[in-house]
């Protein structure tokens, strides 16, 4: 017993010791980081470590996604039409390794990922303005070392000069994306990485593996924050010593790979954690909300935008590829009265209600809220079924209504919310008319990507997150039939194709407002795609954390859980 | 013996080959783009998914595809894991030594624990003390690994505080872990030899839970075959003999019966530790233990081939090993066997 009494005791004292200190941020997650090599990341489980360890030119002002504000440049210039951008460095300014930062690290930087560019990279949309091309010099005979050269140099004074091939008017905030941020050149050739010459980049170009980079494995940045270690249970990274600015009040910073929901759970209501990966609304609503020492904020900007895609030319057959009721023809969608009549059958309200648990709102484009070019003025539809009737009515000469359809609709398995906007479309179908048939499948994501990938697929539920703030990320990838996503919509409209294209060309942001509000009339006239409601973001934390508001939160960075930067935060 | 032990050695590149070809045979069932999942984290990627496709070689005949993997792999080189974020044998470096620490914790008391309540069960049979080891072994075979384990995390971290959470440390020594000069890998020893008693106390706390769960889940099985071997060793004709030449019973119990009933303990024992050493799943999984379970279960979710066919030949190794292994105890405990 006394044995017994004595094993308890020390159970519970080193117990009570492993609550997360005050110098220290503790969060625990479910996956491993995947990279920390600036040059392939893009992913916000790695740019969330990434953009405190390296720093970017410029980075997002405050919760703001429209003001960019200086970071490693300290002001920049835009001259010769939008296509030269003169940077300013920031002077005093040390890597982890004790290197001091030049220009030559900026360039170098650059001048890697217009060289690696792998095909998995985000690098893509950094070399289109740089090169003239999404690709490495590898996969594209075009892109040469006389253009990367060219693109990215250090002048006389110091200062970084970006030549571009075309005006593009969401540079700089491209190059707040997380994994801009500059790279210790002499750090980097030392440890084995590309040595920054013309005679080895061959080698270099869209090279194999750079997820396992020496640099992965031995970060030099000018961030914060330092890697410590990154094993199997956790990645740590402590406070720069060195560090330009003002030094951080956490100390350390701890990820820990939790996999486990409920393991999670319990360490953050203890307070071993202070920030985790939470497991849906409902479930973080119902098991963390509300509980001692927990912090709720809510209402936080979504940057994602989804939408049903309706394929106006399938390839391959639907059922039995006809007006029979059956299947349908593969140009179905492509009468626009079928898509208004779907428009209008869908209940808006109902999946705000049953899926985002009354935490969502509707959007008049395919474009988050809080972006630049975003209309607010723009009609949206709502669910009307004498509307939707009326257009069925009038659908493929009454043919429609008259003789039904099949559909075969497939949403990636796992998605409960896209199961259940597409149960809630399926429904008011068959209410409006028992001859519409929607039938619902899930699907492995491999095999969505790559049916429709090949315009297959007739009807799916698709989002895109941003990789930079800028409207044409987003509408660009929707709306364009030179847009990623045009082989699984194949809507084109030739005045919209024109629109886009001049908001590419021009750095004038009210002008790109007019025309990305035209875009977005006439998509509302046309209804290429069901607006799905977007979702209201929320966080929770330990209420000892300092520094993480609804109003400091910016869904840009990567860091979600507080959308902010971890050396702004504190602990209590 | 030492003939056998040659030819078990033998036999371990025959397995791997064959192994490898059926595995790297299997995963040719995926389309290029299946295979090519794993590389696109997010759908901007996936516009780029046909120069992923070429640029890692997934569209090229199974021979070549084969003739990669092989080439590297004698070299020692397993590919990249994307599910670590490290190669393959650096991960698998790093996490076995966790997965053999636990499956040390785990086995002694579950061969120890059962052997002794399968005796007490057969030398008691149909009496008080054998009613209540069934009930014990119903129950342990009825609990999923995954309920017991969150209910260990519920009643003993979050409501009691008597032991620490998921992972293998505390907050405070996850830094000072860093420092420790790495002997074998395994934190408990390495801790140990450095004189961070602190440390391994830590890291021996953090195991309890995950060890109590594979002991209670793992133990039931053991115990009757140890109880069911016990009985029938127990009617043989050589304790009758022994019991008739006025032998005292702890001496016929314990020296000949139970000598002979760990015969079958042996065989369950090596599969025992064959499947712990290939990793307890579930159990790493609940308890975040850095072990290779965890990491195959996230890298098979992931499609991570490169680490599944890692793990399948880590796997293969340690079932050829252990399976020579229990042959040569087989016949350490029982004279009959002979090897040639």
């Amino acid at each position: 017993m006394k044995k017994l009494v004595m094993l308890s005791s020390m159970l519970i004292v080193s117990t009570a010791l492993a609550a997360a200190p005050a110098d220290t941020l503790v969060i625990q997650e479910s996956a491993d980081i995947p990279t920390l090599e600036p040059a392939i990341a893009y992913d916000t489980a790695s740019g969330q470590v990434i953009e405190n360890i390296y720093e970017t030119l410029v980075t997002y002002k405050g919760s703001s996604v429209r003001d960019l504000e200086p970071m490693l440049a300290t002001k920049w210039t835009i001259s010769n039409g939008g296509k030269t951008y003169t940077f300013d460095l920031r002077k005093n300014v040390k890597f982890h390794s004790g290197n001091a930062f030049t220009c030559a690290d900026a360039e170098y930087t650059y001048e890697r990922d217009l060289v690696t560019n792998t095909s998995d990279s985000g690098n893509w949309f950094l070399a289109e303005p740089l090169v003239g091309s999404q690709s490495n010099a590898k996969d594209d005979k075009n892109v040469t070392w006389a253009k990367i050269d060219k693109a990215v140099e250090c002048n006389n004074n110091g200062q970084l000069v970006f030549n571009l091939v075309k005006v593009d008017p969401a540079f700089l905030a491209k190059l707040a994306a997380s994994w801009m941020g500059i790279v210790d050149k002499q750090w980097a050739i030392k440890i084995g990485e590309w040595d920054g010459t013309e005679k080895t980049f061959m080698d270099w170009a869209g090279k194999e593996g750079l997820d396992n980079s020496a640099l992965n494995k031995q970060p030099s940045g000018t961030g914060a924050y330092k890697l410590v270690r990154r094993d199997a249970n956790a990645l740590l990274a402590t406070a720069f010593d060195g560090y330009w600015g003002k030094k951080p009040a956490i100390k350390n910073v701890i990820i820990q790979k939790v996999p486990e929901l409920a393991a999670r759970q319990q360490a953050f209501l203890r307070g071993d954690a202070d920030l985790i990966e939470g497991g849906g609304r409902a479930v973080d609503e119902e098991q963390v909300k509300g509980k001692s020492g927990v912090v709720w904020i809510d209402n936080l900007p979504n940057v994602v935008s989804t939408g049903f895609f309706m394929n106006e030319k399938i390839n391959g057959t639907q059922g039995s590829g006809k007006l029979d009721g059956a299947g349908i023809p593969a140009n179905f969608f492509s009468d626009v009265n079928v898509r208004r009549a779907f428009a209008y059958t869908f209940n808006y309200q109902q999946y705000i209600t049953d899926v985002q648990k009354g935490k969502g709102m509707q959007r008049t484009m395919l474009l988050p809220d809080s972006f630049p070019g975003y209309d607010a003025k723009v009609k949206k539809y709502s669910f009307d079924a004498k509307q939707a009737t009326a257009y069925f009515k009038r659908a493929w000469g009454g043919n429609v209504w008259k003789n039904g359809f099949t559909i075969t609709a497939n949403y990636r398995a796992g998605s409960v919310g896209a199961q259940t906007a597409m149960e809630i479309l399926q429904k008011n179908l068959a209410t409006i008319n028992p001859k519409f048939k929607l039938v619902i499948q899930a699907k492995q994501w491999s095999e969505m990507l790559k049916d429709s990938n090949a315009g297959k697929e007739a009807m799916i539920i698709i989002g895109w997150a941003p990789d930079y703030a800028d409207a044409d990320n987003f509408l660009y990838t929707f709306y364009s039939s030179n847009g990623y996503y045009f082989p699984r919509s194949n809507w084109k409209d030739a005045q919209v194709d024109k629109w886009l294209d001049q908001a590419r060309t021009t750095v004038n942001q009210a002008e790109r407002n007019r025309l990305y509000s035209l875009v977005a009339n006439r998509a509302y006239e046309q209804a290429p795609y069901l607006l799905v409601p977007a979702a209201v973001n929320y966080g929770f934390q330990r209420d000892n954390l300092v520094g993480s508001t609804a109003q400091t939160y910016n869904p840009m960075l990567g860091f979600s859980y507080t959308g902010t930067f971890w050396k702004e935060l504190s602990k209590k | 013996m030492l003939n056998f032990i040659v030819r078990r050695l033998i036999q371990i590149p025959v397995v791997m080959l064959v192994l490898s070809l059926l595995i790297v045979g299997l995963t040719q069932l995926l389309s290029p783009e299946q295979r090519a999942a794993p590389y696109i984290r997010n759908e901007q990627q996936a516009a780029h998914v046909q120069e992923i496709i070429k640029a890692r070689g997934l569209d090229q005949p199974f021979a070549v595809q084969y003739g990669r993997w092989f080439t590297s792999t004698i070299h020692g080189d397993l590919g990249f894991s994307k599910a670590s974020g490290k190669d393959v044998v650096a991960t698998i470096q790093e996490r076995l030594p966790a997965t053999i620490e636990l499956t040390l914790l785990t086995t002694i008391p579950i061969l120890l624990f059962a052997v002794w309540l399968g005796t007490l069960a057969a030398l008691h049979k149909d009496k008080l003390i054998d009613q209540i080891v069934r009930v014990f072994t119903t129950i342990g075979f009825s609990l999923p690994t995954f309920v017991l384990g969150i209910l260990m995390l519920a009643v003993f971290y979050a409501y009691l505080g008597w032991l620490p959470g998921a992972g293998q440390l505390s907050v405070l020594n996850q830094f000072a872990v860093g420092d420790l000069h790495r002997y074998t890998g395994m934190l408990t020893v390495d801790a140990a030899l450095n004189g961070r008693w602190d440390i391994a106390w830590d890291v021996l706390q953090h195991m309890i839970l995950p060890a109590l769960t594979l002991i209670i889940v793992l133990s039931p099985q053991m115990v009757r075959v140890m109880r069911n071997s016990m009985l029938e060793t127990l009617t043989s004709d050589f304790v009758r003999t022994a019991r008739a030449k006025g032998l005292a019973p702890r001496i016929v119990n314990n020296k000949h019966a139970r000598r002979n009933a760990l015969l079958p303990m042996v065989t369950l024992g090596g599969f025992l530790i064959i499947g712990l050493l290939g990793g307890s799943l579930i159990t790493e999984t609940i308890f975040a233990y850095p072990g290779v379970g965890q990491w195959v279960v996230q890298a098979a979710s992931q499609i991570d081939l490169a680490a599944v066919l890692g793990f399948a030949l880590l796997t293969a190794l340690i079932v050829v090993v252990l399976q020579t292994l229990v042959d040569i105890l087989y016949g350490v405990i029982d004279p009959r066997v002979r090897f040639d």
